[in-house]
């Protein structure tokens, strides 16, 4: 009974094509969408070449620094090449340009350089910060001359002018945060997979279906029938899981940190919290199939949304001021579980969200154990 | 009169998705529209930064914190929090100025200081700012005679500022709010349009209702015609909807020539949204998957076309694809009228140019739907 | 006879609302039970609370001489359900649907086989076996409904109205069915408010108001029951106050009735009473265009019992 009980569980839910679009279908389609949006978004918040202008008048040509500076920070051999350059000889020119977005800004060099830029923005402030520093090195040389007059100048300036780097960069290099989007909708798939359990088990309540009815007359047991429902709808959403996890690393490349065992767990018991989630909504409410199915959706959606599906930020900005919140939302445990794996050197915070989907779990099924003990119902 | 009450009966029935949709964009308008100041002077870039002093409380120390004070936002955080805010990008960079480190600088040891950055430009900037303080340090320390003198010179080198002219009259940031609005509302449009149409058209469409309606009394033409007015009044208070809620968030630009410009285009894609779900109400045969096909074509022209990401921010050849969609030409205009600085036949060229395929993409979708409707 | 179904003092409220008040009764083996009533008059109550499916307040429900429960699948298994709304899955096949059901009762899968074909064949599903529910027409639908709930040959077999909304062809065939099962030694509690079907089909008949039992017996006996025995009527016909008088004088005549075009006249006892009337009209030089007579229907003992009709 077990068996067959099973085997027609996934042939009727297989059979149906909403459930398996929203589960199988919907999360491909959707990555597809963040890998065409995002792919290229973290590689434009780099430093990046951008064209000026500099009116080379005889102020310009005088004041050697400025001179020598953007030569060297315009070839094309140096690696740390910021701008194209386009020398004019006319302001009007220069400002032509400005008006057509044709360059971020230009360098008039007058009595005092000055840059004109036609908004508040990143590169033009790099402008800026560029002919600050020429004024700046300029001080420092005016400043020893004054000191020291002009001998050994030139030993002063090599110092001054070595390629020493202050800093020792030690950030993490995974710093990729479009991969929480891949991570949130991997726990979308999770508790996507609860739509399975709650048509399943709909089917199996005398209190909720006329097919229910039917089962619970027989003589199989209900908890077997139950169980094997449960574990079918299990079976097929973890298929569907499993082709998101083919998608999402072979043909977008998605990077997990490493990628294995805690991996491979994690998604397990996401998708367990999301049949479990299924399963609690289909035996505590006593409501049409179709509006189960909505709160599961909504409660999914806004689990997802804390998450950071539809921006990461939201997610940082919950569990910076409720992280209550979202350590009792299974998207955000799924979703910080990979995470963690990706970010972070050590495994404690994966053992946490792992615990939490864990006690989640754990309640979502006393829940649903306590209304489904029942064997009679008072009205039906 | 029937025919349009009938259809908001049945309109009724499906308005959670339609709220929905909207309180989507008024939390998302809400959310990125927040400050709306008139910025028309030149504003230094900010990066957010976070220090960790592990050294004695030197004046060196102190006052390279003074300076970084004065070029970023000086951001005060748990310690433990460090890497998340720099992962989600609340920080651009951690600096830790190591143990003995003024000791060592002024044994000429060139102490590093310790960085943990997210590598992007903001990130970048911030190295700029910290190679050039310690250089300009490193270089004054063998020219002062006391640590007073240093900090003076030192601070009176970096106070040195190239004069910044911004040349335009627009509020280029307030601008790009209101197209950061407008391209949202692609969704929203989209979504409720095809949506409210198609679950609506499709109780009109079952056979046996259809047949009721053949055989009675109503001139069956005028009936259609009476449906069509109905989704187009549907259409027309959306449109009417997202304009007011657009007063509401984006603020005076409305009022200007910019923001009819933003409001006719806006006109002009519920229309096309309306010739799209005429179109789908044509060739959708199964009421279940209504919703399915609004998800994928709302969140894919929404992604594939810059309304939820930048366009600048998309590659090329998404942008290149996008092109075949209607909603790339909505949001090619509401990005054209962002820097539009003067307005005139020349510059309104590309943007009515954009309209008009927009426009074009309506007739064809009109014309396909009464196509298919003629051939079923 | 054996008792297989035996009911006391069953009562079910649902709040403060009484749907099933101390009712008994017995089914006796090879039997066929009418539940007789008007919509919400407790029938469906009535099965629900003897399949265990309902809690109830007070109350004996015994089964095959067994207490009935919800976990005792012994009983379980002899049991056949035929619910009143269709319960089938619409993603498998007419075959798929019958044998999942089965399943739930006969584990072997080759008898399981048989059984499902010969449930196939008694509601002549025979030609739709690859079909899918939607493909089905309402009457059919009904069918597949039935098969799904005696395939695996119970010997007891609760159908809560079965027949609504069902095409005369289908219905025929359903009933044909039924008398089936009945020639094959199933015992059968038949619910439906469709009195025709309860004197084709049943042995005896509850008859069921307010969830409390008016009337028992035999068809035959409750139409005893009735003060009538004979009903005649004739259409078209055109009559003076004085020949009504006249019809009221005949003999065993108790009421007459006449509103211009037809003629009512109740009989209290049923021997002779067509021929007299046929002479006396003949006599009389009346004209009329039909005239039959009927027995009285449970409808009349219904509505002699509390006044009102069965089917309202």
């Amino acid at each position: 009974m077990f068996k067959h009980n099973f085997i027609y569980t996934l042939k009727i839910l297989g059979k149906n094509k909403v459930l398996i679009f929203w589960t199988f279908a919907f999360p491909i389609i959707l990555g597809t969408f963040f890998f065409l949006a995002f792919s290229d978004i973290e590689n434009n918040e780099k430093l990046d070449v951008f064209p000026i202008a500099i009116v080379e008048n005889d102020n310009f040509n005088s004041r050697m620094g400025f001179k020598e500076t953007f030569e060297v920070l315009s070839d094309d051999n140096n690696e740390d090449k910021l701008f194209d350059v386009s020398y004019v000889l006319e302001e009007d020119v220069a400002l032509e340009m400005l008006e057509n977005k044709d360059i971020v800004g230009y360098i008039l060099v007058l009595d005092e350089p000055t840059v004109v830029v036609a908004k508040s923005g990143i590169n033009e402030t790099i402008l800026q910060v560029t002919t600050d520093q020429i004024l700046s090195h300029e001080k420092v040389l005016e400043d020893y001359i004054r000191k020291n007059g002009n001998s050994r100048l030139e030993n002063f300036v090599k110092v001054m002018m070595d390629d020493y780097s202050y800093v020792l960069d030690n950030s993490n290099k995974n710093m990729s945060y479009t991969m929480v989007e891949y991570y949130t909708l991997i726990a979308m798939t999770c508790l996507y997979g609860g739509t399975l359990g709650l048509t399943a088990l709909n089917q199996n309540l005398a209190n909720m279906s006329q097919r229910g009815k039917r089962i619970e007359v027989s003589p199989s047991p209900k908890f077997k029938v139950v169980l094997s429902s449960i574990l079918a709808s299990f079976l097929i959403s973890l298929i569907g899981l499993f082709l998101l996890f083919l998608f999402l690393v072979f043909l977008l490349k998605v990077d997990f940190g490493l990628f294995g065992g805690h991996v491979v767990l994690l998604a397990i018991v996401g998708n367990l919290a999301g049949l479990a989630i299924g399963v609690a909504i289909a035996s505590c409410f006593k409501v049409k199939e179709g509006t189960k199915l909505g709160i599961l959706l909504s409660v999914t959606m806004l689990g997802c949304f804390l998450a950071g599906m539809m921006g990461i930020t939201m997610k940082y900005v919950v569990d910076k001021n409720v992280g209550w919140i979202n350590m009792i939302n299974p998207a955000n445990l799924i979703t910080d579980g990979f995470y963690s794996l990706y970010y972070y050197d050590t495994l404690t915070r994966y053992w946490w969200d792992l615990l939490g989907l864990l006690i989640f779990i754990g309640v979502m099924v006393i829940v649903s154990v306590l209304a489904l003990r029942r064997n009679s119902y008072d009205s039906i | 009169m029937t025919v349009f009450k009938t259809f908001l009966k049945v309109l009724n029935k499906c308005k959670a998705p339609l709220i929905l949709y909207t309180v989507i964009l008024i939390f998302f308008g809400g959310f990125s529209l927040k400050t709306n100041e008139v910025n028309t002077s030149f504003n230094a870039y900010l990066p957010d930064v976070y220090i960790n002093n592990l050294d004695e409380n030197a004046k060196i120390t102190e006052n390279f914190m003074t300076y970084l004070k004065k070029v970023s936002n000086v951001v005060l955080l748990d310690e433990e929090d460090i890497s998340d805010a720099l992962f989600y990008r609340d920080i651009n960079i951690a600096i830790t100025i190591p143990e003995g480190f003024n000791r060592d600088f002024f044994l000429g040891r060139k102490p590093k200081l310790e960085i943990q950055c997210t590598g992007d430009y903001a990130s970048s900037l911030v190295n700029i700012y910290i190679e050039k303080y310690m250089q300009v340090a490193n270089t004054y320390r063998v020219l002062a005679s006391s640590e007073e003198e240093l900090l003076r010179l030192i601070n009176g080198n970096l106070d040195l500022k190239t004069n910044v002219y911004l040349k335009t009259s627009l509020d280029t940031e307030a601008m790009s709010k209101a197209t950061t609005y407008f391209n949202f509302t692609n969704y929203c449009i989209l979504a409720g349009c095809i949506f409210g149409v198609c679950f609506s058209l499709f109780s009109f469409k079952q056979k046996n209702i259809d047949d009721r309606i053949r055989i009675s009394k109503i001139n069956y033409k005028k009936y259609l015609m009476q449906l069509f007015l109905s989704t187009f009044v549907f259409a027309f208070f959306l449109w009417l909807l997202y304009v007011l809620l657009g007063f509401v968030l984006v603020g005076k630009i409305m009022f200007t020539y910019h923001g009819l410009i933003y409001i006719v285009n806006l006109f002009l894609f519920t229309l096309c949204a309306l010739s799209i779900a005429f179109f789908l109400n044509q060739v959708i045969l199964n009421k279940d998957t209504i919703n399915g096909i609004v998800n994928v074509i709302a969140l894919g022209s929404s992604f594939l076309c810059g309304a939820f990401v930048p366009v600048q921010f998309l590659p090329d050849f998404v942008l290149k694809i996008a092109r075949i969609l209607p909603s790339y030409w909505f949001i090619h205009v509401n990005e054209l009228t962002t820097s539009l600085e003067k307005i005139n036949l020349i510059t309104l060229k590309p943007i009515w140019q954009s309209m008009l395929v927009l426009s074009l993409f309506t007739c064809f979708f009109f014309l396909m739907s009464l196509y298919v409707k003629k051939r079923n | 006879m054996k008792k297989v179904i035996e009911v006391e003092h069953l009562t079910k409220k649902y709040k403060d609302f009484i749907a099933v008040s101390d009712l008994s009764f017995d089914v006796e083996e090879g039997e066929v039970l009418g539940l007789l009533g008007p919509n919400g008059s407790g029938k469906s109550t009535t099965i629900n609370c003897l399949l265990s499916l309902l809690n109830y307040e007070d109350g004996i429900i015994k089964i095959l001489g067994q207490v009935m429960s919800s976990t005792n699948y012994d009983v379980k298994k002899d049991i056949g359900v035929i619910f009143q709304d269709i319960a089938v899955f619409e993603e498998l096949t007419v075959y798929e649907n019958i044998d999942y059901f089965c399943g739930l009762y006969i584990e072997d899968k080759q008898l399981r086989k048989e059984y499902v074909i010969e449930a196939i064949k008694l509601v002549g599903l025979e030609d739709f076996q690859k079909f899918y529910p939607k493909q089905l027409s309402g009457g059919l639908l009904r069918r597949l409904n039935i098969a799904c709930g005696i395939a695996h040959k119970p010997k007891i077999i609760f159908l809560d109205e079965p027949t609504v909304a069902v095409d005369p062809q289908s219905r025929e065939n359903i009933l044909a069915g039924i008398l089936n099962l009945r020639k094959k030694g199933a015992t059968i509690l038949y619910t439906t408010h469709y009195m025709e079907e309860v004197e084709m089909i049943c042995d005896r008949v509850i008859i069921l108001d307010k969830g409390k039992i008016i009337a028992s017996g035999s068809p035959l006996e409750l139409k005893n029951l009735a003060k009538i025995e004979e009903k005649v009527t004739i259409e078209d016909i055109s009559l003076k106050k004085t020949d009504l008088e006249k019809i009221k004088s005949l003999k065993n005549v108790e009421e007459v009735s006449y509103n211009k075009t037809t003629l009512i006249i109740t009989y209290k006892k049923g021997q002779h009473n067509l021929p007299l009337l046929v002479e006396f009209l003949k006599k009389e030089n009346l004209e009329y265009q039909r005239i039959f007579s009927e027995r009285p229907t449970l409808n009349d003992v219904f509505l002699e019992l509390t006044g009102k009709e069965l089917r309202d």
